[in-house]
Protein backbone atom coordinates (compact mmCIF):
# COMPACT_ATOMS: atom_id res chain seq x y z
CA UNK A 1 0.00 0.00 0.00
CA UNK A 2 1.21 3.55 -0.76
CA UNK A 3 0.16 6.57 1.27
CA UNK A 4 0.84 10.25 0.60
CA UNK A 5 0.95 12.80 3.38
CA UNK A 6 2.65 16.07 4.26
CA UNK A 7 4.03 14.89 7.58
CA UNK A 8 4.48 11.42 9.02
CA UNK A 9 5.03 11.16 12.77
CA UNK A 10 6.70 7.93 13.90
CA UNK A 11 5.70 7.02 17.47
CA UNK A 12 2.54 7.94 19.36
CA UNK A 13 4.01 8.63 22.78
CA UNK A 14 3.47 12.07 24.30
CA UNK A 15 6.03 13.61 21.94
CA UNK A 16 4.55 12.20 18.76
CA UNK A 17 0.93 12.87 19.66
CA UNK A 18 1.58 16.51 20.47
CA UNK A 19 3.59 16.92 17.27
CA UNK A 20 0.73 15.41 15.29
CA UNK A 21 -1.85 17.53 17.10
CA UNK A 22 -0.02 20.81 16.51
CA UNK A 23 0.95 20.06 12.91
CA UNK A 24 -2.64 19.15 12.06
CA UNK A 25 -3.95 22.20 13.87
CA UNK A 26 -1.61 24.33 11.78
CA UNK A 27 -3.06 23.00 8.57
CA UNK A 28 -0.80 20.12 7.53
CA UNK A 29 -1.89 16.63 6.47
CA UNK A 30 -0.54 14.39 9.21
CA UNK A 31 -0.22 10.64 9.65
CA UNK A 32 0.73 9.34 13.11
CA UNK A 33 1.94 5.74 13.28
CA UNK A 34 2.82 3.48 16.21
CA UNK A 35 3.88 -0.13 16.33
CA UNK A 36 1.87 -0.78 19.47
CA UNK A 37 -1.45 -2.60 19.53
CA UNK A 38 -2.59 -0.20 22.21
CA UNK A 39 -1.16 3.30 22.38
CA UNK A 40 0.40 3.87 25.81
CA UNK A 41 0.72 0.21 26.72
CA UNK A 42 2.95 -1.21 28.08
CA UNK A 43 4.10 1.92 29.84
CA UNK A 44 7.79 2.65 30.40
CA UNK A 45 7.29 5.23 33.08
CA UNK A 46 6.79 6.13 36.74
CA UNK A 47 4.11 8.56 35.60
CA UNK A 48 5.08 11.71 37.52
CA UNK A 49 4.32 14.88 35.61
CA UNK A 50 4.25 18.60 36.36
CA UNK A 51 0.87 20.31 36.50
CA UNK A 52 2.02 23.61 35.11
CA UNK A 53 3.77 21.89 32.22
CA UNK A 54 0.47 20.40 31.08
CA UNK A 55 -1.41 23.66 31.49
CA UNK A 56 1.13 25.52 29.37
CA UNK A 57 0.40 23.17 26.49
CA UNK A 58 -3.35 23.51 26.77
CA UNK A 59 -3.82 20.03 28.20
CA UNK A 60 -6.68 20.19 30.68
CA UNK A 61 -6.43 17.80 33.62
CA UNK A 62 -8.85 14.91 33.16
CA UNK A 63 -9.71 12.58 36.05
CA UNK A 64 -9.62 9.67 33.62
CA UNK A 65 -5.85 9.88 33.35
CA UNK A 66 -4.85 11.27 36.73
CA UNK A 67 -4.24 8.49 39.23
CA UNK A 68 -3.29 10.79 42.09
CA UNK A 69 -2.15 14.28 42.94
CA UNK A 70 1.15 14.61 44.72
CA UNK A 71 1.77 17.44 47.15
CA UNK A 72 5.47 17.12 47.73
CA UNK A 73 8.52 14.94 47.78
CA UNK A 74 10.36 12.86 50.36
CA UNK A 75 14.09 12.46 49.82
CA UNK A 76 15.62 9.55 51.69
CA UNK A 77 19.34 9.26 52.38
CA UNK A 78 21.20 5.94 52.71
CA UNK A 79 20.83 5.92 56.53
CA UNK A 80 17.06 6.47 56.07
CA UNK A 81 17.05 10.12 57.08
CA UNK A 82 14.05 11.73 55.40
CA UNK A 83 13.87 15.23 54.03
CA UNK A 84 10.27 16.23 53.39
CA UNK A 85 9.66 19.07 50.97
CA UNK A 86 6.26 20.27 49.96
CA UNK A 87 5.31 22.02 46.80
CA UNK A 88 4.89 25.36 48.55
CA UNK A 89 8.52 25.23 49.72
CA UNK A 90 10.25 24.29 46.52
CA UNK A 91 9.53 24.02 42.86
CA UNK A 92 9.76 20.28 42.26
CA UNK A 93 10.26 19.35 38.63
CA UNK A 94 8.08 16.60 37.11
CA UNK A 95 5.68 16.47 40.01
CA UNK A 96 2.11 17.37 40.70
CA UNK A 97 0.25 14.46 39.18
CA UNK A 98 0.90 10.77 38.99
CA UNK A 99 -0.68 9.77 35.71
CA UNK A 100 -2.31 6.66 34.36
CA UNK A 101 -0.10 6.74 31.27
CA UNK A 102 -1.91 4.04 29.40
CA UNK A 103 -4.96 6.28 29.45
CA UNK A 104 -3.06 9.57 29.12
CA UNK A 105 -1.09 8.56 26.02
CA UNK A 106 -4.25 7.33 24.34
CA UNK A 107 -6.00 10.61 25.12
CA UNK A 108 -3.13 12.62 23.67
CA UNK A 109 -3.43 10.58 20.47
CA UNK A 110 -7.20 11.14 20.46
CA UNK A 111 -6.59 14.89 20.67
CA UNK A 112 -4.31 14.58 17.64
CA UNK A 113 -7.07 12.75 15.80
CA UNK A 114 -9.58 15.45 16.75
CA UNK A 115 -7.22 18.07 15.34
CA UNK A 116 -7.32 16.16 12.04
CA UNK A 117 -4.37 13.74 12.18
CA UNK A 118 -4.82 10.23 10.82
CA UNK A 119 -3.59 7.40 13.04
CA UNK A 120 -2.35 3.93 12.17
CA UNK A 121 -1.63 1.54 15.04
CA UNK A 122 0.33 -1.72 14.78
CA UNK A 123 2.36 0.03 12.12
CA UNK A 124 6.09 -0.20 12.64
CA UNK A 125 8.56 1.90 10.68
CA UNK A 126 11.32 -0.28 9.30
CA UNK A 127 13.21 1.92 6.86
CA UNK A 128 13.87 5.50 5.80
CA UNK A 129 14.69 6.61 2.30
CA UNK A 130 15.13 10.03 0.72
CA UNK A 131 13.46 11.07 -2.53
CA UNK A 132 13.82 14.26 -4.58
CA UNK A 133 11.35 16.24 -2.54
CA UNK A 134 10.81 14.21 0.61
CA UNK A 135 11.13 10.87 2.30
CA UNK A 136 9.63 7.42 2.15
CA UNK A 137 9.05 5.65 5.44
CA UNK A 138 8.54 1.95 4.93
CA UNK A 139 6.39 0.38 7.59
CA UNK A 140 5.03 -3.02 8.47
CA UNK A 141 1.36 -2.96 9.32
CA UNK A 142 0.66 -6.42 10.67
CA UNK A 143 1.50 -8.52 7.58
CA UNK A 144 1.30 -5.70 5.07
CA UNK A 145 4.09 -3.45 3.81
CA UNK A 146 3.15 0.22 3.69
CA UNK A 147 5.13 2.93 1.88
CA UNK A 148 4.49 6.36 3.37
CA UNK A 149 5.54 9.21 1.09
CA UNK A 150 5.96 12.40 3.11
CA UNK A 151 7.66 15.74 2.89
CA UNK A 152 8.70 15.72 6.53
CA UNK A 153 9.12 12.97 9.11
CA UNK A 154 8.92 13.72 12.81
CA UNK A 155 10.85 11.01 14.66
CA UNK A 156 9.14 10.45 18.02
CA UNK A 157 10.21 6.86 18.45
CA UNK A 158 11.35 7.13 22.07
CA UNK A 159 14.61 5.93 23.60
CA UNK A 160 15.32 3.50 20.74
CA UNK A 161 15.78 6.57 18.56
CA UNK A 162 16.33 4.69 15.33
CA UNK A 163 14.50 6.79 12.75
CA UNK A 164 16.81 9.76 13.29
CA UNK A 165 19.82 7.50 12.92
CA UNK A 166 18.45 6.08 9.68
CA UNK A 167 18.32 9.68 8.43
CA UNK A 168 21.99 10.07 9.28
CA UNK A 169 21.65 12.06 12.50
CA UNK A 170 23.93 11.30 15.41
CA UNK A 171 21.18 10.68 17.94
CA UNK A 172 21.79 7.40 19.67
CA UNK A 173 22.18 7.48 23.44
CA UNK A 174 25.67 6.96 24.77
CA UNK A 175 25.90 3.94 27.04
CA UNK A 176 27.07 6.03 30.00
CA UNK A 177 23.99 8.26 29.70
CA UNK A 178 21.33 5.56 29.60
CA UNK A 179 19.60 4.88 32.90
CA UNK A 180 18.64 1.23 33.02
CA UNK A 181 15.19 1.19 34.62
CA UNK A 182 12.75 -1.34 35.96
CA UNK A 183 9.62 -0.87 37.98
CA UNK A 184 6.73 -2.73 39.54
CA UNK A 185 3.28 -1.34 40.02
CA UNK A 186 2.41 -2.68 43.46
CA UNK A 187 -0.54 -2.90 45.82
CA UNK A 188 -0.55 -3.32 49.58
CA UNK A 189 2.14 -0.73 50.31
CA UNK A 190 2.28 0.75 53.79
CA UNK A 191 3.31 4.32 53.02
CA UNK A 192 4.07 6.83 55.74
CA UNK A 193 2.62 9.51 53.47
CA UNK A 194 0.82 8.35 50.36
CA UNK A 195 0.48 11.84 48.89
CA UNK A 196 4.14 12.52 48.17
CA UNK A 197 6.55 11.04 45.70
CA UNK A 198 9.60 9.42 47.29
CA UNK A 199 13.18 9.23 46.07
CA UNK A 200 15.86 7.06 47.73
CA UNK A 201 19.49 7.93 47.02
CA UNK A 202 22.90 6.37 47.42
CA UNK A 203 24.26 2.88 46.92
CA UNK A 204 20.69 1.58 46.88
CA UNK A 205 20.65 2.78 43.24
CA UNK A 206 24.15 3.37 41.82
CA UNK A 207 24.07 6.28 39.38
CA UNK A 208 20.37 6.94 39.86
CA UNK A 209 17.69 6.56 42.50
CA UNK A 210 14.88 4.34 43.65
CA UNK A 211 11.38 5.76 43.62
CA UNK A 212 7.95 5.21 45.10
CA UNK A 213 5.27 7.18 43.26
CA UNK A 214 1.84 6.72 44.85
CA UNK A 215 -1.13 5.99 42.58
CA UNK A 216 -3.63 5.13 45.30
CA UNK A 217 -3.89 4.77 49.09
CA UNK A 218 -1.84 1.57 49.02
CA UNK A 219 -0.83 1.49 45.35
CA UNK A 220 2.40 2.84 43.88
CA UNK A 221 4.96 2.56 41.12
CA UNK A 222 8.10 1.25 42.81
CA UNK A 223 11.09 1.44 40.53
CA UNK A 224 14.74 2.10 40.00
CA UNK A 225 17.09 3.66 37.50
CA UNK A 226 20.80 2.81 37.56
CA UNK A 227 23.72 3.78 35.38
CA UNK A 228 25.51 0.67 34.23
CA UNK A 229 28.82 2.48 34.48
CA UNK A 230 28.18 2.44 38.24
CA UNK A 231 27.10 -1.16 38.86
CA UNK A 232 27.56 -4.63 37.40
CA UNK A 233 24.27 -5.97 38.71
CA UNK A 234 21.13 -5.78 36.58
CA UNK A 235 18.71 -3.06 37.70
CA UNK A 236 16.11 -5.63 38.71
CA UNK A 237 18.41 -7.15 41.34
CA UNK A 238 18.89 -3.74 42.96
CA UNK A 239 15.13 -3.16 42.90
CA UNK A 240 14.22 -6.53 44.38
CA UNK A 241 16.68 -5.94 47.18
CA UNK A 242 15.20 -2.53 47.89
CA UNK A 243 11.66 -3.89 47.99
CA UNK A 244 12.66 -6.62 50.42
CA UNK A 245 14.33 -4.13 52.78
CA UNK A 246 12.02 -1.13 52.63
CA UNK A 247 9.31 -1.29 55.30
CA UNK A 248 6.80 0.36 52.98
CA UNK A 249 7.13 -2.21 50.20
CA UNK A 250 8.03 -5.40 52.09
CA UNK A 251 4.48 -6.70 52.12
CA UNK A 252 3.33 -5.28 48.80
CA UNK A 253 2.52 -7.37 45.73
CA UNK A 254 3.41 -6.53 42.15
CA UNK A 255 0.60 -6.47 39.61
CA UNK A 256 2.69 -5.20 36.70
CA UNK A 257 6.34 -4.97 35.68
CA UNK A 258 7.77 -2.29 33.40
CA UNK A 259 11.21 -1.61 32.12
CA UNK A 260 12.99 0.77 29.86
CA UNK A 261 15.92 3.02 29.14
CA UNK A 262 15.92 6.65 30.17
CA UNK A 263 18.39 8.83 28.23
CA UNK A 264 19.72 11.37 30.74
CA UNK A 265 22.65 12.83 28.81
CA UNK A 266 20.86 16.03 27.78
CA UNK A 267 19.68 17.28 24.42
CA UNK A 268 21.03 15.70 21.26
CA UNK A 269 22.57 18.42 19.11
CA UNK A 270 21.56 16.94 15.76
CA UNK A 271 17.83 17.02 16.16
CA UNK A 272 16.93 18.34 12.72
CA UNK A 273 18.08 17.43 9.25
CA UNK A 274 16.64 17.90 5.79
CA UNK A 275 13.03 16.65 5.98
CA UNK A 276 13.34 15.46 9.59
CA UNK A 277 12.83 16.64 13.16
CA UNK A 278 13.47 14.49 16.23
CA UNK A 279 11.41 14.97 19.42
CA UNK A 280 11.04 13.57 22.93
CA UNK A 281 13.28 10.81 24.27
CA UNK A 282 14.59 10.17 20.78
CA UNK A 283 16.38 13.54 20.97
CA UNK A 284 17.27 13.39 24.66
CA UNK A 285 14.44 15.54 26.00
CA UNK A 286 14.74 14.14 29.50
CA UNK A 287 15.61 16.15 32.60
CA UNK A 288 19.17 14.93 33.31
CA UNK A 289 18.65 15.18 37.08
CA UNK A 290 15.22 13.64 37.54
CA UNK A 291 14.94 11.47 34.45
CA UNK A 292 11.51 12.97 33.80
CA UNK A 293 10.70 13.29 30.12
CA UNK A 294 6.92 13.49 29.73
CA UNK A 295 6.66 17.25 29.96
CA UNK A 296 9.53 17.93 27.61
CA UNK A 297 8.42 15.24 25.15
CA UNK A 298 5.09 17.05 24.97
CA UNK A 299 6.71 20.46 24.66
CA UNK A 300 9.30 19.47 22.07
CA UNK A 301 6.58 17.68 20.12
CA UNK A 302 4.44 20.78 20.08
CA UNK A 303 7.30 22.96 18.77
CA UNK A 304 8.20 20.40 16.12
CA UNK A 305 4.60 20.15 14.95
CA UNK A 306 4.30 23.89 14.53
CA UNK A 307 7.67 24.33 12.81
CA UNK A 308 6.99 21.39 10.48
CA UNK A 309 3.55 22.71 9.52
CA UNK A 310 5.07 26.13 8.79
CA UNK A 311 7.68 24.45 6.59
CA UNK A 312 4.95 22.62 4.68
CA UNK A 313 3.26 25.95 4.19
CA UNK A 314 6.40 27.57 2.82
CA UNK A 315 7.41 24.54 0.73
CA UNK A 316 10.93 24.50 2.20
CA UNK A 317 11.76 21.33 4.18
CA UNK A 318 15.49 21.88 4.45
CA UNK A 319 17.38 21.56 7.72
CA UNK A 320 18.02 25.26 7.53
CA UNK A 321 14.35 26.08 7.48
CA UNK A 322 13.67 23.68 10.35
CA UNK A 323 16.34 25.27 12.59
CA UNK A 324 13.65 27.28 14.31
CA UNK A 325 12.79 24.08 16.19
CA UNK A 326 16.33 23.82 17.54
CA UNK A 327 16.22 27.44 18.64
CA UNK A 328 12.86 27.06 20.38
CA UNK A 329 13.88 23.91 22.22
CA UNK A 330 17.30 25.27 23.20
CA UNK A 331 15.76 28.39 24.67
CA UNK A 332 12.80 26.82 26.39
CA UNK A 333 14.15 23.45 27.47
CA UNK A 334 17.88 23.06 26.85
CA UNK A 335 19.10 25.95 28.95
CA UNK A 336 17.40 24.57 32.05
CA UNK A 337 18.89 21.13 31.36
CA UNK A 338 22.46 22.40 31.57
CA UNK A 339 21.87 23.29 35.21
CA UNK A 340 20.16 20.01 35.98
CA UNK A 341 23.05 18.17 34.37
CA UNK A 342 25.57 19.87 36.62
CA UNK A 343 23.41 19.14 39.65
CA UNK A 344 23.25 15.49 38.60
CA UNK A 345 27.04 15.29 38.22
CA UNK A 346 27.37 16.72 41.72
CA UNK A 347 24.86 14.23 43.10
CA UNK A 348 26.73 11.35 41.50
CA UNK A 349 29.97 12.52 43.10
CA UNK A 350 28.58 12.06 46.62
CA UNK A 351 29.09 8.86 48.57
CA UNK A 352 26.63 7.48 51.12
CA UNK A 353 28.26 9.29 54.06
CA UNK A 354 28.15 12.63 52.29
CA UNK A 355 24.51 12.11 51.34
CA UNK A 356 23.72 11.31 54.97
CA UNK A 357 25.53 14.44 56.18
CA UNK A 358 23.55 16.59 53.79
CA UNK A 359 20.27 15.02 54.87
CA UNK A 360 21.13 15.58 58.55
CA UNK A 361 21.90 19.22 57.88
CA UNK A 362 18.60 19.65 56.03
CA UNK A 363 16.63 18.12 58.87
CA UNK A 364 18.29 20.45 61.39
CA UNK A 365 17.32 23.49 59.41
CA UNK A 366 13.89 25.06 59.45
CA UNK A 367 13.26 25.42 55.76
CA UNK A 368 10.30 27.61 54.93
CA UNK A 369 11.35 28.45 51.47
CA UNK A 370 14.20 26.95 49.53
CA UNK A 371 15.85 29.15 47.01
CA UNK A 372 18.79 27.93 45.00
CA UNK A 373 20.95 30.20 47.16
CA UNK A 374 19.92 28.75 50.51
CA UNK A 375 20.27 25.30 49.06
CA UNK A 376 23.79 26.00 47.88
CA UNK A 377 24.74 27.52 51.24
CA UNK A 378 23.56 24.44 53.01
CA UNK A 379 25.40 22.11 50.65
CA UNK A 380 28.65 24.06 50.97
CA UNK A 381 28.38 23.86 54.73
CA UNK A 382 28.34 20.10 54.48
CA UNK A 383 30.83 19.62 51.69
CA UNK A 384 32.98 22.35 50.19
CA UNK A 385 33.08 20.57 46.84
CA UNK A 386 29.51 21.75 46.28
CA UNK A 387 30.90 25.23 45.65
CA UNK A 388 33.28 23.88 43.09
CA UNK A 389 30.71 21.83 41.26
CA UNK A 390 27.63 23.97 41.69
CA UNK A 391 28.86 27.46 42.47
CA UNK A 392 28.63 28.76 38.93
CA UNK A 393 25.09 27.56 38.54
CA UNK A 394 23.35 30.07 40.71
CA UNK B 1 23.40 -13.31 20.88
CA UNK B 2 20.58 -15.02 22.73
CA UNK B 3 17.50 -13.16 23.94
CA UNK B 4 15.80 -14.98 26.81
CA UNK B 5 12.24 -14.81 28.12
CA UNK B 6 13.00 -11.98 30.55
CA UNK B 7 12.72 -9.60 27.60
CA UNK B 8 9.72 -7.28 27.49
CA UNK B 9 10.71 -5.41 24.28
CA UNK B 10 11.36 -2.12 26.10
CA UNK B 11 14.06 -1.01 23.66
CA UNK B 12 16.67 0.18 26.17
CA UNK B 13 19.23 -2.07 24.48
CA UNK B 14 18.41 -0.74 21.01
CA UNK B 15 18.93 2.82 22.21
CA UNK B 16 22.57 2.23 23.15
CA UNK B 17 23.47 -0.07 20.26
CA UNK B 18 25.93 1.95 18.21
CA UNK B 19 25.63 -0.53 15.35
CA UNK B 20 21.83 -0.03 15.22
CA UNK B 21 21.60 -3.82 15.17
CA UNK B 22 18.56 -4.28 17.41
CA UNK B 23 15.08 -4.22 15.97
CA UNK B 24 12.39 -3.83 18.63
CA UNK B 25 9.27 -5.41 17.25
CA UNK B 26 5.92 -5.52 18.94
CA UNK B 27 6.43 -8.73 20.88
CA UNK B 28 10.07 -9.56 20.33
CA UNK B 29 13.46 -8.09 19.60
CA UNK B 30 15.61 -9.22 16.72
CA UNK B 31 19.39 -8.78 16.73
CA UNK B 32 21.03 -8.51 13.33
CA UNK B 33 24.09 -10.70 13.81
CA UNK B 34 25.72 -9.21 10.73
CA UNK B 35 25.59 -5.67 12.06
CA UNK B 36 26.38 -6.66 15.66
CA UNK B 37 29.97 -5.98 16.75
CA UNK B 38 29.64 -7.99 19.99
CA UNK B 39 30.42 -4.87 22.04
CA UNK B 40 28.19 -6.10 24.86
CA UNK B 41 26.62 -2.74 25.71
CA UNK B 42 23.11 -4.10 25.19
CA UNK B 43 23.84 -6.96 27.59
CA UNK B 44 24.92 -4.48 30.25
CA UNK B 45 22.07 -2.04 29.66
CA UNK B 46 19.21 -4.53 29.84
CA UNK B 47 17.49 -3.99 33.21
CA UNK B 48 16.47 -7.64 33.45
CA UNK B 49 19.49 -9.45 31.98
CA UNK B 50 17.58 -10.68 28.94
CA UNK B 51 20.48 -10.75 26.48
CA UNK B 52 23.24 -13.31 26.73
CA UNK B 53 26.35 -13.50 24.60
CA UNK B 54 27.44 -16.93 23.45
C1 LIG C 1 11.04 3.26 34.15
C2 LIG C 1 10.89 4.66 33.66
C3 LIG C 1 10.29 5.60 34.49
C4 LIG C 1 10.07 6.90 34.04
N1 LIG C 1 9.41 7.77 34.85
C5 LIG C 1 9.11 9.01 34.42
C6 LIG C 1 8.34 9.91 35.23
O1 LIG C 1 7.90 9.58 36.34
N2 LIG C 1 8.07 11.13 34.74
C7 LIG C 1 8.49 11.53 33.52
O2 LIG C 1 8.21 12.68 33.12
N3 LIG C 1 9.21 10.71 32.72
C8 LIG C 1 9.51 9.45 33.14
N4 LIG C 1 10.23 8.60 32.33
C9 LIG C 1 10.57 9.05 30.97
C10 LIG C 1 9.34 9.07 30.08
O3 LIG C 1 8.68 7.83 30.12
C11 LIG C 1 9.74 9.41 28.65
O4 LIG C 1 10.55 10.56 28.68
C12 LIG C 1 8.55 9.67 27.74
O5 LIG C 1 7.72 8.56 27.60
C13 LIG C 1 9.06 10.10 26.37
O6 LIG C 1 8.00 10.27 25.48
P1 LIG C 1 8.23 10.07 23.93
O7 LIG C 1 6.96 10.44 23.27
O8 LIG C 1 9.47 10.74 23.50
O9 LIG C 1 8.53 8.53 23.73
P2 LIG C 1 7.73 7.22 24.15
O10 LIG C 1 6.73 7.51 25.17
O11 LIG C 1 8.76 6.21 24.44
O12 LIG C 1 6.96 6.83 22.82
C14 LIG C 1 7.60 6.35 21.71
C15 LIG C 1 6.61 5.61 20.87
O13 LIG C 1 7.19 5.27 19.62
C16 LIG C 1 6.78 4.00 19.23
N5 LIG C 1 7.79 3.48 18.30
C17 LIG C 1 9.10 3.26 18.51
N6 LIG C 1 9.69 2.80 17.40
C18 LIG C 1 8.73 2.74 16.44
C19 LIG C 1 8.73 2.35 15.08
N7 LIG C 1 9.84 1.92 14.47
N8 LIG C 1 7.58 2.41 14.41
C20 LIG C 1 6.44 2.84 15.01
N9 LIG C 1 6.37 3.22 16.30
C21 LIG C 1 7.51 3.18 17.01
C22 LIG C 1 6.70 3.23 20.54
O14 LIG C 1 5.83 2.13 20.41
C23 LIG C 1 6.16 4.29 21.48
O15 LIG C 1 4.76 4.27 21.56
C24 LIG C 1 10.50 7.30 32.75
C25 LIG C 1 11.15 6.36 31.94
C26 LIG C 1 11.35 5.06 32.38
C27 LIG C 1 12.02 4.09 31.48
S1 LIG D 1 16.66 -3.95 27.19
FE1 LIG D 1 16.28 -6.09 27.76
S2 LIG D 1 14.07 -6.19 28.11
FE2 LIG D 1 14.47 -4.29 27.00
S3 LIG D 1 14.20 -4.89 24.83
FE3 LIG D 1 16.38 -5.08 25.27
S4 LIG D 1 16.62 -7.22 25.88
FE4 LIG D 1 14.45 -6.80 25.98
S1 LIG E 1 26.54 -6.43 21.35
FE1 LIG E 1 26.79 -4.25 20.81
S2 LIG E 1 26.56 -4.21 18.59
FE2 LIG E 1 25.76 -6.18 19.26
S3 LIG E 1 23.57 -5.82 19.51
FE3 LIG E 1 24.52 -5.49 21.51
S4 LIG E 1 24.92 -3.29 21.58
FE4 LIG E 1 24.54 -3.81 19.43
Amino acid sequence: MDIDTDIVVVGAGPGGSLAAREAAKHGANVLLIDKKAEIGSPKRCAEGVSKSGLEELGINPDPRWIARKSTGVRLVSPDQTSVWLDEDTIDIPESGYVLERKVFDKHMAMDAARAGAKIMIRTRATAFERTDDGVIITAERMQEEVKIHAKIVIAADGPESRVGRWAGLDCNTKFNNMESCVQYEMAGLEMENNNVIQLYFGSVAPGGYTWIFPKGDDIANVGIGVLKTHTDKPAIEHLNEFIKNCPETQNAQAVEINMGGDPVGGLIKERVGDNILVVGDAAGFVNPLTGGGINSALESGAYAGIVAADAIDSGDYSAKNLQEYVKLTDENIGEGYDKYKKAKEYLLSLNDDELNDIAHEFVKQEVDEISPKTLLKLLIKVSPKALLKLGKLF
Amino acid sequence: MIVNNNCLYCGACAGVCVADAIDVQELKIVIDEEKCTKCGLCVKTCPVAAIEME
